[in-house]
Parts: C-alpha cells; sequence; structure tokens
C-alpha cells in the first residue's frame, strides 16, 4: 500500500505509434521521392520589392518572419512569467519555475565574472542567450524550410515538377516531385519554390546586426564604467606624456614603452571590429552549415538518419547561443575594469 | 578549348578548391584537442575548480572553432555563390 500522496503520471504513446509513424514516412518516400532543396546564402523574399521612404528597397524575406515568430514565442513566454509570479510565491508554478531554474545558473555566471555590474549586463546576456536559442532552434520544428509557395520561375533559379496531392476549395496542396534539369527546353513552365520560414540564424542580416549591437553595448558600458577616459584604451598616449617627464629614470626607455602603447591600442580598436565579424560568422557558419546537412541527409536517405542529425542540432544550437551570450558577457566585464596603469 | 570544356574546367577547379580550404580545419580540430586535454587535467587535479574550468574551456573551445567556422564559410561562398 503506497504511503506516499500518488503522483502523476505521465503516459508516454506506446511503441506501435512510433513504428506506425515510421511506415507512413517510409511509404511516402517511396511514393514521391526526396528532391535536394535549393541552398543559398541570401534570404528569398516573400513579397515583391517596395521602395520605402527612408530604408529604401525592402521586401519581407522569410528569415523575418522567422524572426517575428521568435519574438511572439519570448512576448509569450515573458507574460505568462510575469502571470505565474504575480502571487508573490517563493515556489513558483508553471513556466516560471522552469525558466527559473534556467536563470538562476545564468545569474550566478554572470555575478562570477562581473562582479559589480552583474545587474547591468545580465538582460544582456539573458536576452542574446533566448533570442538566438529560440531561433537556432527553430530548424528543428518541421514545417520550417519545407512549406512554401511556388512562383514563376526567376533566371537561373532551380524549377521543380510539381504533382497536386489534394485541393479543398481554393486551397491546393502540391509537392515537388522532382528537379528539372537545367539545359530542359521546357523550363520556364515549371514553378521555382520559396519556402514561408526559414531559420533566423542562416541570415547574415540578424547575425551582424546582433554582434554590431553586442559590441556597440560593450563600448557604451565602458563609457558608463569608466567615463571618457575608457577610450584611452584605444589611444594610448600615456608613454607619450612620460617622454618629457621631470624624472631621468623615467625618460631613459620612454619612446619605445611609447611606441608600444599607441601599437598595442591601436590593435586594440582592430580587434573590435573583428569581433564584430567573428560573433556574426560564428553563429551563422554553424547554424548554415547544420541546416544544409540537415538538406543533405534528408534528401539521401529519407527515413531515420535525419533525427540522428536533429539531435546533433539540439546540441549545437544550445551551445552557440551560450557561447553568443558568455562571449558577450566577458567581453562587457572586460570592458569595465579600468585601463591599467604600468 | 571549347567553351564547353573550360566551363568544365572551372567547375572542376571549384570544388578542389573548396576541397583545399577545408584541409585548413586540421588546425583547429588539433587546438580543440588540446584544450579538452588540458580542461580535463585541470578538473582531474581540482575538482573543486570545475564549474570555473569548464566555463573557461566551452569559451576557448568556442574560440578555436570559430577559424574552423570561418573557414566552412569560404567553402560554402565557393560552392553555393559564383
Amino acid at each position: 500500500m503506497e504511503t506516499t500522496a500518488p503522483t502523476k503520471t505521465k503516459k508516454t504513446p506506446p511503441m506501435w505509434v512510433l513504428l506506425v509513424i515510421i511506415g507512413l514516412n517510409i511509404l511516402a518516400s517511396m511514393a514521391i521521392g526526396p528532391v535536394m532543396p535549393h541552398v543559398q546564402v541570401a534570404p528569398e523574399a516573400l513579397t515583391p520589392t517596395v521602395n520605402l521612404p527612408v530604408l529604401g528597397e525592402f521586401a519581407l524575406t522569410n528569415t523575418m518572419v522567422a524572426i517575428l515568430i521568435a519574438d511572439l514565442i519570448l512576448f509569450w513566454m515573458a507574460f505568462r512569467v510575469n502571470r505565474d509570479l504575480k502571487d508573490g510565491d517563493l515556489h513558483p508554478k508553471g513556466l516560471a519555475g522552469v525558466l527559473e531554474a534556467v536563470i538562476e545558473p545564468l545569474y550566478g555566471l554572470t555575478e562570477q565574472t562581473a562582479h559589480k555590474w552583474a545587474d547591468w549586463i545580465f538582460p544582456w546576456f539573458a536576452s542574446l542567450v533566448f533570442m538566438v536559442l529560440i531561433a537556432n532552434w527553430m530548424e528543428l520544428i518541421p514545417g520550417v524550410d519545407s512549406i512554401g509557395f511556388f512562383h514563376e520561375a526567376h533566371h537561373g533559379a532551380p524549377v521543380y515538377e510539381t504533382r497536386q496531392l489534394f485541393s479543398i476549395g481554393n486551397f491546393e496542396l502540391t509537392t515537388i516531385t522532382a528537379e528539372v534539369e537545367a539545359g530542359d527546353a521546357h523550363a520556364e513552365s515549371y514553378p521555382g519554390f520559396v519556402p514561408f520560414v526559414r531559420v533566423a540564424s542562416t541570415d547574415l542580416n540578424f547575425t551582424l546586426g546582433l554582434a554590431i549591437t553586442a559590441v556597440i553595448a560593450v563600448q557604451v558600458l565602458g563609457v558608463k564604467a569608466s567615463g571618457g577616459s575608457y577610450f584611452k584604451k584605444f589611444f594610448n598616449f600615456d608613454g607619450v606624456k612620460e617622454m618629457f617627464s621631470k624624472k631621468e629614470d623615467k625618460r631613459q626607455f620612454a619612446p619605445l614603452f611609447a611606441f608600444t602603447d599607441i601599437f598595442v591600442g591601436l590593435l586594440e580598436l582592430i580587434s573590435e571590429f573583428a569581433r564584430i565579424i567573428s560573433f556574426g560568422f560564428r553563429l551563422f557558419g554553424n547554424i548554415f552549415a547544420g541546416s544544409v546537412l540537415l538538406f543533405v541527409m534528408g534528401s539521401l536517405i529519407p527515413v531515420l538518419v535525419d533525427s540522428v542529425f536533429m539531435m546533433l542540432e539540439i546540441f549545437v544550437g544550445l551551445i552557440q547561443a551560450v557561447v553568443f551570450g558568455m562571449l558577450t558577457l566577458v567581453f562587457m566585464s572586460m570592458a569595465t575594469v579600468s585601463h591599467d596603469e604600468h | 578549348m571549347t567553351p564547353e570544356t573550360a566551363a568544365n574546367l572551372v567547375i572542376g577547379l571549384k570544388y578542389i578548391a573548396v576541397g583545399l580550404v577545408m584541409l585548413s580545419v586540421i588546425g583547429p580540430g588539433l587546438a580543440i584537442g588540446r584544450l579538452a586535454a588540458a580542461g580535463l587535467e585541470g578538473i582531474s587535479r581540482n575538482p573543486d575548480a570545475a564549474g570555473q574550468i569548464q566555463i573557461s574551456m566551452i569559451l576557448a573551445i568556442a574560440f578555436a572553432e570559430a577559424i574552423a567556422i570561418y573557414a566552412l564559410v569560404v567553402a560554402m561562398l565557393l560552392l553555393f555563390v559564383g
């Protein structure tokens, strides 16, 4: 007889459901063979280009849709946590409890790295981690990169033969059966394909934009911590000042120190710009390579192999999000340390 | 040389170039191996500092992996753009 209170156990679906799904997968890929998706670095536009007054040419791209969806998920999480914490319970239930287990280690890490400035840095760190995490993990959702619409063939874009699966009234569901060869005579009559949603981190605009924002935030924090003398880190003329010092022993090797100080300062300035490139391309390269891997593996062996690579992508997406945040944290806490004197 | 042969030659050279670019990934591979070894040795010597060592190790591995990603981006640009 159980003495403890009965706990609510979740019933997992039975094993035969999984086998039925795998069987349906095999049948579907035998009926319509998989086609290798077209991979391109630039995101595809969903609407025709319009000319906006300030921004210039603008078209809604499928990565922008992904960013909007990520924003909506983040807002939903924020409102849910706000509602769950309203009664001031010290042990929050629901989404707030789950997120507390995530945010507490992050805040501990922030306090460990940047002792005094943790309260300023932590919103940046956590927001970057959550935003990049949601943007990275979106490539695992079925339907992303695979559900889209057809358009008239542009010159040079690959075109596909299609077959209509079913149609309800005005809505028809069509699938791609094969890719038309480039030299085909009737290539203009086949349509090209554009997915509705594409993973946000495969867009260089998103990753470079986040990188520029993070690096500018680091500079702002440096100015906030040390005032205007923060920029003496880059333009270091202390050695030049010491060349004209009254004391003889300070003046001896002063020109050498002055030269090295100025050189090191310029090197620091260049490395700030290199950080923008490094942040942007690290995230872009990892996630773009992962999504190309999923495409290629999915089109070569349509059954079961892609799941293994999706496990890898879960891990890679998590690590890249945490690394983006942690590097921002480390650079911010380095910026708050005042410029050392010899 | 006919234009068609020249076009095929360019495509072949493109693939050879992609292969050569990805040879450079051996550097970050070695670097990550040595970093992990140093991290594990540090943890085995001082298990109390395991948290700090793990964090620094992951950070350093991310830096080393970024170099490999640069090479991958160049290879992708060669393959898919131009």
